[in-house]
């Protein structure tokens, strides 16, 4: 049992903003009181915010993995983790290990994470993955958009069974919602290709086109009530004048619900990489008018990174551009991934542009409880630096200053430097934890309500956030001290959510023979066991009859 | 530029094996995988397939090639580099091309197959990585390969040993960044291979103990790095009594991982298969074994000094 006193409360949820009063824990849970001999903390010029979630990140899986053997010479500069009796050793930087992800996103307040991007054939190792990543609560979206048994069904317009397989794919995978990668453009790249706009045909297909998958997806996602809408990442990502199709992509998800991943790596103007420009207006203005939409940011810091993401097509131009180290690995049936080893450069026209459309949607977003802090880790930036990210969007005189060190003839191609919108700190927990909380359907978190899961960081309240935000001086998770006075004290294991749509099962006599022709796997092989998640915590979705 | 096998086996039209004898080292490779399996783009089997084989002798896996180029031993890399200027359609001087045992009008014809394919795939044996040139070989099959995605879809995958390696492998890399070759002595992960490589540590003498778990390095490894495995205290987990166990300390049966022991094993492209015993065991599992002697091991005193455990993290 647990007090805290004296500290001001950010709890947007429950209309909290900044009031001094005490939060109690019992039993992993917020609580409405204590006894008088629990434990108390005087945080007292302190603030308490509900533990940060993260809405789309990349911390386990094959494609993660694989990018870690592609970077030894990275991680020979990143910060070590010392084997000690509370830690498990290991390596942070752009990377981290599983153990060191634990303990850096809970060491920095953040105790909740969406893993974004987990092909149903390789599900068992990204679980693995999670298993071995403590303390924070986890769960993951399941790849679909180029899942060729769905593709092959939406060729012939069997919408229904459609739905069957993909409620059935969710539960094999154990995942708790589903993503969709540059729809049709990963399978077409399966044979070098790509999808450009929404409406040409998917190489391969004669009826299904980009736009067919994300409505037939977000139909499905909706009729199966998941609790986190489909979460798309648009066709087209990182190419200049993109944000038409992101745009006409919005406009296909008119009457259902929607997650934008990594919206800023899709709101770029211009024609080529030379006149290459920001589009965050039209795509905010967009946006603003559309409440069945959610977003993150997919913000990009300068500095180090590898760039991984199932957008394989993406990443070959990538490597074409850079001409660096370029990984590639195409999954059977379902879906690609591409590894890039990457540096934005404060002096590169492009990069400074991304910089600044990532900053700019965050402030031209006008409801913060639609678009969640993220950089798509490792992607943009790596999820330790989020507390930078805070401070560029609370303090618009920082923000000037670093305007100064881009190129000048960037200046004119963004729209950064006219806005003076400054965050508050309520405004900063709705973007890290209520936010995203609510986007992935996570009703026990992000909030301090009674009932709550005990997930609290509390930090010293100072004027510079990216220093407040970098070192809590507690956090708790699950009611558990993890964090006393700025050192990692105690680790423990977090859970797992996944969902579980009905579905009738006899859609498996269909998969069956499909499968022994298309896959190299036996079909009893597939799909992942519940023994295999450690923590499995089941959302049963919608009128499901089965027994979990 | 890799792929998972079900890619090779539902679109692979132009395969490449090289230095690598998969008749005879990996028997169902063929057969469940690449060659005569019929693909869902490839609904001939064989008969819509071209193989190649590289390698520096005539072996078994010839006979299932299409067209065997037999390479000069320790020319490989001169070949992928010719390979890799004639894909950028750059001159090569036919006494160049001479010095590899093959003749240009050959290596053009094997670079106008692997573009003109649909979907192509270099699988490399241990005959290119681990002979001369080792990384540098690797290295260019993969380079060849990622050039080839200017003209066509092109992979490439090298074709590991036997056993979990590939298991060991991923595991080490998501707990500690690096595959293997890792050394631990100053509470993080450093990576070296030729300095902290097992076979590096014992040929020096390095170490002052072994534990070798499902390995039999007794077997394989170089007569110094035996001679220290004797003189050391080793201990070894095995279903069955190895070269190695002959010369260590302590020898634990354990039980066979996949036939009396669950688990999981990870196939060479990293694809994780769930093991499912059919047979109870009378031994303990590696895992268990382990446990209690970190259990034992966690009751003497720490021999480094504590680290204060909040320090390292942000
Ligand atoms: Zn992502």
């Amino acid at each position: 049992m647990l007090r805290i006193t004296g500290g001001k409360v950010y709890d947007p949820k429950n209309g909290v903003r900044g009031e001094i009063r005490d939060v109690c824990i019992a039993g992993g849970k917020i609580v409405s009181d204590v006894p008088p001999h629990a434990r108390t903390i005087d945080a007292s010029g302190m603030i308490v915010f509900p533990g940060g979630v993260d809405v789309h990140t990349h911390v386990a899986g094959a494609a993660l993995n694989f990018a870690r053997g592609l970077i030894p010479e990275q991680h020979r500069k990143s910060r070590p983790i010392f084997h000690t009796p509370q830690c498990r050793a290991g390596l942070a930087g752009s990377t981290p290990t599983t153990f060191a992800t634990g303990y850096v996103y809970a060491g920095m307040g953040w105790t909740t994470a969406n893993e974004a991007a987990v092909p149903i054939l390789s599900a068992k190792h990204t679980h693995e993955e999670l298993a071995d990543t403590p303390i924070i609560d986890k769960c993951c979206c399941v790849l679909m958009a180029n899942n060729e048994i769905i593709l092959d069904l939406l060729e012939t317009a069997e919408f229904e069974r459609a739905k069957q397989v993909a409620a059935w794919q969710v539960w094999a995978a154990k995942a708790y919602g589903v993503k969709a990668v540059n729809p049709g453009g990963v399978a077409g790249w399966k044979w070098g290709k790509d999808c450009k706009g929404l409406n040409e045909p998917v190489p391969g297909y004669k009826n299904v086109t980009p736009r067919s998958i994300i409505k037939a997806l977000a139909d499905i996602i909706d009729q199966l009530a998941l609790p986190h809408p489909l979460h798309i990442h648009c066709n087209n990502l990182g190419a200049p004048g993109n944000y038409t199709t992101t745009l006409e992509t919005m406009k296909a998800l008119e009457g259902n619900r929607a997650h934008m991943a990594h919206l800023q790596y899709h709101s770029y103007g211009g024609d080529d990489w030379f006149t290459m420009k920001s589009a965050s207006v039209p795509i905010a203005e967009y946006f603003n008018a559309h409440p069945n939409l959610t977003c993150d940011a997919g913000a990009v810091l300068f500095g180090d990174t590898v760039t991984i993401t199932a957008d394989g097509p993406w990443q070959h131009l990538l490597y074409e551009l850079t001409g660096r180290k370029w990984g590639n690995l195409d999954v059977e049936n379902e879906t690609g991934c591409g590894v890039v080893p990457y540096v934005y450069k404060e002096k590169n026209l492009v990069n400074a542009i991304q910089w600044a459309v990532g900053l700019e949607l965050l402030l031209l977003i006008t409801d913060p409880w639609r678009v969640c802090l993220t950089t798509d880790h490792p992607n943009g930036a790596t999820f330790w630096r989020y507390p930078e990210i805070v401070r560029l969007l609370m303090d618009r005189e920082f923000r000037k200053e670093q305007l100064k060190h881009i190129p000048e003839k960037v200046l004119s191609r963004i729209v950064l430097p006219d806005l003076d919108r400054e965050y508050t700190l309520s405004e900063i927990a709705i973007i890290t934890s209520a936010g995203p909380a609510r986007t992935l359907g996570l009703a026990q978190k992000g909030h301090l309500g009674i009932g709550a899961d005990a997930d609290v960081a509390v930090f010293n309240e100072r004027k510079d956030a990216m220093e407040m935000f970098s070192y809590p001086r507690f956090v708790i998770k699950s009611g558990q001290l993890i964090i006393e006075e700025g050192e990692l004290r105690n680790s423990i294991e977090g859970s797992q959510f996944a969902s579980k749509p009905t579905y009738d099962s006899a859609i498996e006599d269909y998969l069956r023979p499909l499968f022994s022709q298309h896959y190299t796997m036996s079909f009893e092989n597939y799909p992942v066991t519940e023994e295999c998640v450690h923590g499995l915590n089941v959302h049963q979705c919608g009128s499901c009859t089965q027994p979990g | 530029m890799s792929c998972t096998l079900g890619e090779v086996k539902n679109r692979a039209d132009f395969i490449i094996y090289w230095g690598g004898n998969p008749a005879e080292c990996h028997p169902r490779h063929f057969t469940r995988y690449t060659l005569t399996q019929k693909g869902k783009f490839l609904p001939r089997g064989r008969k819509d397939r071209t193989m190649v084989l590289v390698d520096i002798r005539e072996t078994m896996s010839a006979k299932a090639a299409d067209i065997f180029l037999q390479v000069r031993p320790g020319k490989d890399f001169e070949m992928l580099t010719i390979l890799r200027a004639l894909v950028k359609n750059q001159k090569v001087r036919a006494e160049a091309a001479a010095e590899t045992g093959l003749t240009l009008e050959q290596l053009q014809d094997l670079v106008n197959r692997m573009k003109a394919a649909k979907f192509g795939v270099l699988f490399f044996g241990m005959g290119l990585s681990m002979t001369r040139g080792k990384h540098m070989n690797s290295a260019a099959a993969l380079t060849l390969a990622a050039e080839l995605n200017a003209f066509t879809k092109f992979v490439a995958m090298p074709m590991r040993g036997h056993g979990n390696v590939t298991g060991a492998d991923v595991v080490m890399r998501y707990t500690l960044s690096y595959p293997f070759g890792i050394n631990m002595s100053r509470g993080y992960p450093r990576f070296n291979p030729g300095e902290y490589s097992t076979v590096d540590l014992l040929v020096r003498g390095d170490t002052d103990a072994t534990i070798v778990i499902g390995a039999d390095p007794g077997a394989t490894m170089p007569k110094p790095a035996i001679e220290h495995l004797k003189r050391t205290p080793t201990i070894v987990l095995d279903p069955k009594v190895t070269h190695t166990s002959k010369l260590s300390r302590v020898h634990f049966t354990t039980a066979a991982t996949g036939i009396s022991a669950p688990g999981t094993a990870y196939r060479m492209d990293e694809v994780p298969l769930p093991l499912r015993p059919a047979l109870k065991s009378p031994y303990l599992t590696d895992e268990e074994v382990l446990k209690r002697i970190i259990t034992a091991l966690q009751k003497k005193p720490a021999w480094q000094p504590a680290v204060k455990g909040g320090e390292q993290i942000a």
